[in-house]
């Protein structure tokens, strides 16, 4: 466990060379409290409600589903590993004695866990200066429930990128896959058509995909709704996790031997 | 105690043969024509503990595959193949814990890490206990007199700087057996000098075999007292270096760097390989290669900005 620690640890390092990317991300931080308070102020003039959601509670939603979004890097991993796999340098992981699907996930670990503290520090800053109103839940188990649902999200998005990334091994080139999981991802939170549009049984089905709960669902539990969903929504992000993790094991196992590589 | 060991070792590459051409193209994606590619055939090699063995070949002979194999990167098609007791492609923890890799065209180094956060994630990685970690941190770091690279950004560092950065993380964690790719590619003449002094030493204070390819034969020669040629992924010489070049070299090959623009006698048995106004390539027959070495020295002797002899 220490090793994979380490290796978070490295990446966060590295993340802090780049001094204008640090800077970058805090001015982005910032920008994105003032879009949305315009935005919405806008939207809001002469409504008490949109979708039933109050001005504060709708832009603490916002700011809460884009932060949680702009964490969300994981498919640097699948890019990576299709790059080296490709040019014959992923046996520099190969030859060290971890688990390449723990480092990768650590190696994602460290770099969210540095735009995590620079973002929540640069929010928390300017929704202090500009005494904008927060709604937050102050349940306990919601408050729980969404923070282990956040964490596991973004382990699954690690997870995912991973499997699609060893794809690569035996199908060479795996933009088709890429753009189908960004498609179903888009589709599923709502972001190519508005989830209310579609029929009861489809975002029913929606359910059971891991993608609804990666931002959508913890954001909502954080501003108190959705109570309902919480337990379910981890069980089934849990069971996603694992089934990727045994999926991505076997994966690795198996076409590995087949991975004749370029170069060394 | 035979620490590599291969027996009828191969390895068969498929790769797709494509027509040339837009229609070729098209051909290919309904009807595809594979071609299959020995690599390495039928190879033994044995490997005793402690040796310093060499393996040169030309570009395409199976050097780098057989190597793959060794580490168990790639799978062997056929054949038996252990090191240190290990099928290698079986990539179990307590193996890849022994053994070490160095890439002179890649990097196992993160660039954006200082040296020292570097050489410290690997210490977690292989589990290298604090106090061994600092004694042989500072055993190599002494060794090669990079003290002052520690804090620096690994990027920053120029090739022979890095190379020798590379050697460092590779031996932290006292590997049993070194393999070593062409370490010193595209070095100059003073850090390829201390690299190959840094690997004599590892090899005679701490034991540790070493299997080195390279295309320098002045790093065969003065490294490995065995060596393994192969051509077309077969052996074809497995002994005594000095034997290899006593029996085999018929030739040396000069290079001569001028500070200024100079128009030199050239001896008629010398082949001119390369001439430009500041630097001349000459393959001369072995006997002759002192006698005009000494003749270039003579004439030139303050114009002479690096000499160095090749087979």
């Amino acid at each position: 466990m220490k090793k994979y620690l380490e290796i978070a640890k490295a990446y966060m390092k590295a993340q802090l060379i780049w001094r204008s990317d640090t800077f970058v991300d805090v001015i982005l931080s910032v920008a994105k409290i003032l879009f949305a308070w315009i935005l919405w102020s806008i939207l809001f003039e002469g409504k008490e409600q949109i979708a039933g959601l109050g001005f504060p509670a709708m832009i603490s939603y916002y700011i809460i589903s884009s932060y949680l979004f702009q964490l969300e890097k994981s498919a640097e991993i699948s890019r990576q590993m299709t790059g080296m796999l490709r040019n014959g340098t992923f046996s520099k992981y190969m030859v060290i004695p971890v688990q390449t699907q723990g480092y990768f996930v650590a190696m994602e670990a460290g770099k969210i866990a540095f735009s995590a503290g620079i973002g929540f520090l640069a929010t928390f800053l300017w929704f202090y200066l500009f005494r904008i109103p927060f709604v937050h839940t102050a349940n306990r188990k919601l408050l729980l429930c969404g923070s282990i649902m956040v964490v596991l999200g973004l382990l699954f998005m690690a997870l995912l990128n991973y499997f699609l990334g060893i794809l690569t091994v035996k199908f060479e080139e795996i933009s088709i896959f890429l753009m189908i999981k960004d498609n179903l991802s888009a589709f599923v939170t709502g972001a190519v058509i508005p989830l209310a549009l579609l029929p009861e049984w489809m975002t029913a089905g929606m359910r059971f995909l891991p993608f609804y709960y990666v931002t959508y669902l913890p954001s909502m539990l954080f501003i108190g709704k959705c109570e309902e969903e919480a337990v379910t929504g981890l069980i089934v992000l849990g069971v996603w996790c694992m089934v990727f993790l045994v999926l991505n094991q076997v994966t690795y196992e198996h076409d590995r031997i087949k991975y004749d590589g370029a170069g060394i | 105690m035979k620490i590599i060991e291969t027996e009828n070792l191969t390895k068969k590459y498929k790769r797709y043969k494509k027509q040339e051409g837009l229609a070729g193209s098209i051909k290919g994606l309904f009807h595809r024509k594979y071609e299959e590619k020995i690599a390495v055939d039928d190879f033994d090699i044995h490997v005793n503990e402690g040796e310093f063995v060499g393996l040169i070949g030309p570009n395409g002979a199976g050097k780098t595959t057989l190597v793959k194999m060794l580490t168990g990167i790639i799978a062997p098609t056929s054949g038996r193949i252990q090191v240190m007791g290990f099928y290698p492609n079986k990539l179990e923890k307590a193996f890849k814990q022994q053994y070490a890799v160095v890439m002179g065209q890649k990097s196992q180094l993160f660039f954006e890490l200082t040296t020292e956060d570097t050489l410290r994630l690997f210490k977690e990685i292989y589990g290298i206990p604090e106090d061994e970690y600092k004694r042989n941190k500072d055993f190599f770091v002494d060794l090669f007199q990079v003290q002052e690279l520690m804090n620096v950004q690994v990027r920053t560092l120029s090739l022979g700087e890095r190379m020798k950065m590379e050697l460092i993380v590779a031996l932290l964690h006292n590997p049993k057996i070194l393999f070593l790719d062409e370490p010193t590619i595209g070095l100059d003449a003073v850090a390829g000098k201390q690299i190959r002094t840094f690997l004599k030493d590892v090899n005679e204070s701490r034991g540790t075999t070493i299997l080195l390819t390279s295309h320098y034969m002045e790093d065969i020669k003065v490294l490995c007292k065995r060596s393994i040629v192969v051509n077309h992924g077969r052996k074809i010489y497995d002994g005594g270096t000095e034997l290899l070049f006593e029996n085999y070299q018929k030739s040396k090959r000069l290079t001569i760097y001028f500070e200024h623009s100079i128009e030199p006698d050239v001896p008629e048995y010398c082949r001119v390989l390369e001439k430009k106004d500041d630097k001349l390539v000459l393959e001369i027959p072995k006997q002759n290669a002192e006698k005009v070495l000494e003749s270039f020295i003579g004439i030139i002797r303050s114009g002479i900005l690096e000499l160095r002899k090749k087979k």
